[in-house]
């Protein structure tokens, strides 16, 4: 490890006088140069490259932006608990990723790259696909409330009125980007937003960088506002970059996955889940300093990193890459299924042997944490280290089975249940 | 696509006079074709570009040009210049052109290499690690670009672009790569990369 460090000299002579030293004196001997970024960027991204090679299974992965042909669409590969099956619901949303229902019934589908918003109608025995918006900036943050769409592209606001009349011909949006005056760097901002039980609008702020220190107060965090946008308050900070939170149904307790940080080697530090303790909010959940069950981060030291840091309810693998978390209350899976949050996890790019492509089930223990456990897999062979789909959001039908999106193939996924119960 | 468009040509041949055949053009656009002769000022006949910050085609993985041409087209990579060529174009079309400019031999730039940067930007690369992504020979792989023998002054630009927030509709992992590094080093990248 330390001779592969190409800030090889410190590092050598460190080595030389003695390991235990070595964070204190690593500190000193490699206080880094001031560097100047691009603006809103920490001047501090430390994110230690070389400690990887120049693998090339480290690379990340296309999202093609044209639909996979019906026919090619790996449904038949998915596997499930007995009594549970799965069928595609709708396709040809190309990258289609964070799902809501509008009142009326409508499934409206947020993405990243491919800057489309779409509104997906059910037709009874086939799904109609609608593009309601085209050439936002990763428009991946939904929300409905009062038959108006909330869409949040980075830092642009818009809200789509009655949207659910008029599908075919949206109209403009009322513009609330000065509202909600978010910061407008792309990485790690593209949002996730939901109405929360106490009818605020939670939206997120992702850390613009790998591993970097930043402005608490401007990012790395989940804020809440009202829904036009005033009154913000922070719900939880020290988080990377979440792109997914829920609501326990009976604590109300708001729960989030957080993506762990990368080019710190293949097993680590792990994706959290994390749940925001009654009347602790504001908490601190330890990014950068410290990460996943109280890892010290290697690049940016600092003297007791953990301390009143927030643990995770569960660690949710490494670069596994949980996106989205739902809570279970539907009545069509067994007992044992309620309360439960479904997360799926979209699979590791930097790493090495692939990781994740799947949903899990994290189910809530009495003291808060959480046990997670496979539920829908079969879109990864671990054999030939290929993937065939990747599991971006959950949302749950109004007959109780489970929509799961599917952004690498365009499509959605119904599991529903009919085995005994 | 730019096989069976010859295929199709020879075939034709047969059945007409010879004369006509022997003409070193076709005799008539084929939809692609037409398409291509829209690129053709800007990124070169041969899709090897010998205009200022332009970049060339040639070469290019095809899934790279053509994730490109559908960000391009969909407004969420603006290129004002190209907006009129790349409107009306159809899925089958990008496929094509993109099929077409990654079958073609890239040629190196007809820019001046400075070998001392090449020499500087190796060992950045290195530190970088570019290879990751764009591979060892820096040809590109899949949605990650060919950057072997791209015009430097493409790069140049299009990596300051990348680290100041200015390129619309890109990677974001690109931003993550190149931050905070100086204007000089993005120089020797440019170089080095173009070198290959
Ligand atoms: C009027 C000049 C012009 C024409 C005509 C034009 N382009 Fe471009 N193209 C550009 C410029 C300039 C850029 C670089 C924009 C930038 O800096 O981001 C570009 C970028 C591209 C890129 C992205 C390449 C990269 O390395 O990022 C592709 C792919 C592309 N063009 C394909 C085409 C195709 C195919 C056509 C014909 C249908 C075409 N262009 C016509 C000027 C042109
Ligand atoms: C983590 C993967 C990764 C690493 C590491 C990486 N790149 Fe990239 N690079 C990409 C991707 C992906 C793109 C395409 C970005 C887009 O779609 O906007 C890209 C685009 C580029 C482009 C734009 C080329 C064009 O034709 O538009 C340049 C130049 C470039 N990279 C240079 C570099 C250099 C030099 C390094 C090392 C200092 C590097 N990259 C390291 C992933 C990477």
């Amino acid at each position: 490890m330390i001779t592969k460090n190409s800030r090889g000299k410190s590092f050598i002579a460190i080595g030389a006088i003695s390991i235990l030293t070595l964070g204190v004196t690593a500190a000193l001997a490699q206080k880094p140069p001031v560097r100047r970024g691009p603006p809103g960027l920490s001047t501090m991204d430390k994110s230690d490259r070389t400690m990887s090679n120049q693998s090339q299974k480290l690379r990340p992965h296309r999202a093609p932006p044209i639909a996979t042909a019906l026919d090619k669409i790996p449904v038949g590969k998915l596997k499930l608990p007995a009594g549970f099956k799965a069928e595609i619901w709708s396709h040809g949303h190309v990258n289609g990723r964070t799902m809501v229902w509008g009142s009326k019934g409508t499934m409206f589908m947020g993405s990243r790259r491919i800057g489309r918003v779409y509104a997906v109608v059910d037709k009874g025995d086939r799904r109609e696909v609608k593009t309601i918006a085209t050439g936002l900036t990763h428009p991946n943050g939904l929300a409905f409330r009062n038959g108006s769409l909330y869409v949040f592209a980075i830092h642009k606001v818009f809200r789509y009125d009655s949207i659910e009349d008029k599908l075919d011909n949206p109209g403009e949006p009322v513009d609330l980007t000065q509202a909600f005056n978010l910061p407008p760097e792309i990485h790690h901002n593209w949002k996730y937003v939901d109405f929360g039980p106490d009818g605020k609008l939670y939206v997120q702020v992702g850390a613009n960088c790998n591993i970097c220190e930043f402005n608490p107060g401007i990012r790395g965090h989940i804020r809440r506002y009202n829904a036009d946008g005033s009154g913000m308050q922070i719900v939880a900070r020290g988080i990377r970059n979440t792109v997914g939170f829920a609501w326990h149904p009976v604590t109300g307790e708001l729960w989030f996955t957080d993506n762990g940080r990368d080019w710190a080697g293949n097993d680590g530090p792990q994706d959290e889940l994390n749940r925001v303790p009654r009347n602790q909010e504001g908490a601190n959940f330890g990014f950068p300093y410290c990460h996943a069950n109280g890892i010290p981060d290697r690049d940016i030291v600092r003297p007791n990193p953990c301390a009143g840091v927030i643990m995770p309810a569960a660690l949710t693998g490494p670069h596994a890459a949980g996106l989205g978390i739902k809570f279970y209350t539907g009545d069509m899976f067994p007992r044992e299924y309620r309360n439960v949050a479904f997360i799926a996890r979209h699979g590791s790019w930097n790493r090495e042997n692939k990781f994740g492509y799947d949903v899990v089930t994290a189910k809530v223990q009495p003291d808060g944490t959480a046990l997670i456990q496979p539920f829908m897999t079969g879109l990864l062979d671990e054999n030939t280290n290929a993937f065939f789909g990747r599991p971006a959001y959950v949302l749950q039908m109004p007959d109780g089975s489970l929509l799961v999106s599917d952004e690498q193939n365009s499509a959605t996924y119904r599991i529903s249940y009919s085995g005994p119960k | 696509m730019r096989h069976l468009t010859q295929i199709r040509w020879r075939l034709a041949c047969g059945l007409v006079a010879a004369a006509i055949c022997a003409a070193p053009t076709l005799a008539e656009d084929t939809p692609l074709s037409k398409r291509i002769k829209d690129c053709a000022p800007c990124h070169g006949p041969d899709g090897n570009s010998r205009t200022a910050t332009i970049p060339s085609l040639a070469g290019q993985p095809k899934f790279f040009i053509l994730d490109q041409l559908i960000f391009i087209r969909e407004g969420v990579r603006p290129v004002e210049a190209m907006a009129p060529f790349v409107k009306t174009l159809k899925e089958d079309e990008i496929v094509a052109l993109a099929e077409h400019y990654a079958a073609l031999p890239p040629k190196s730039s007809d820019e001046n290499v400075d070998p001392a940067l090449v020499v500087r930007g190796a060992a950045l690369a290195l530190r970088l690690r570019c290879a990751s992504c764009h591979l060892p020979s820096l040809v590109g792989q899949e949605q990650i670009p060919r950057l072997a023998k791209q015009r430097i002054d493409y790069m140049n630009e299009v990596m300051k672009a990348y680290r100041d927030g200015r390129r619309k509709g890109g990677d974001s992992i690109m931003a993550a790569t190149v931050f905070g590094i100086s204007d000089a080093d993005i120089l020797a990248l440019a170089h080095y990369a173009a070198s290959r």
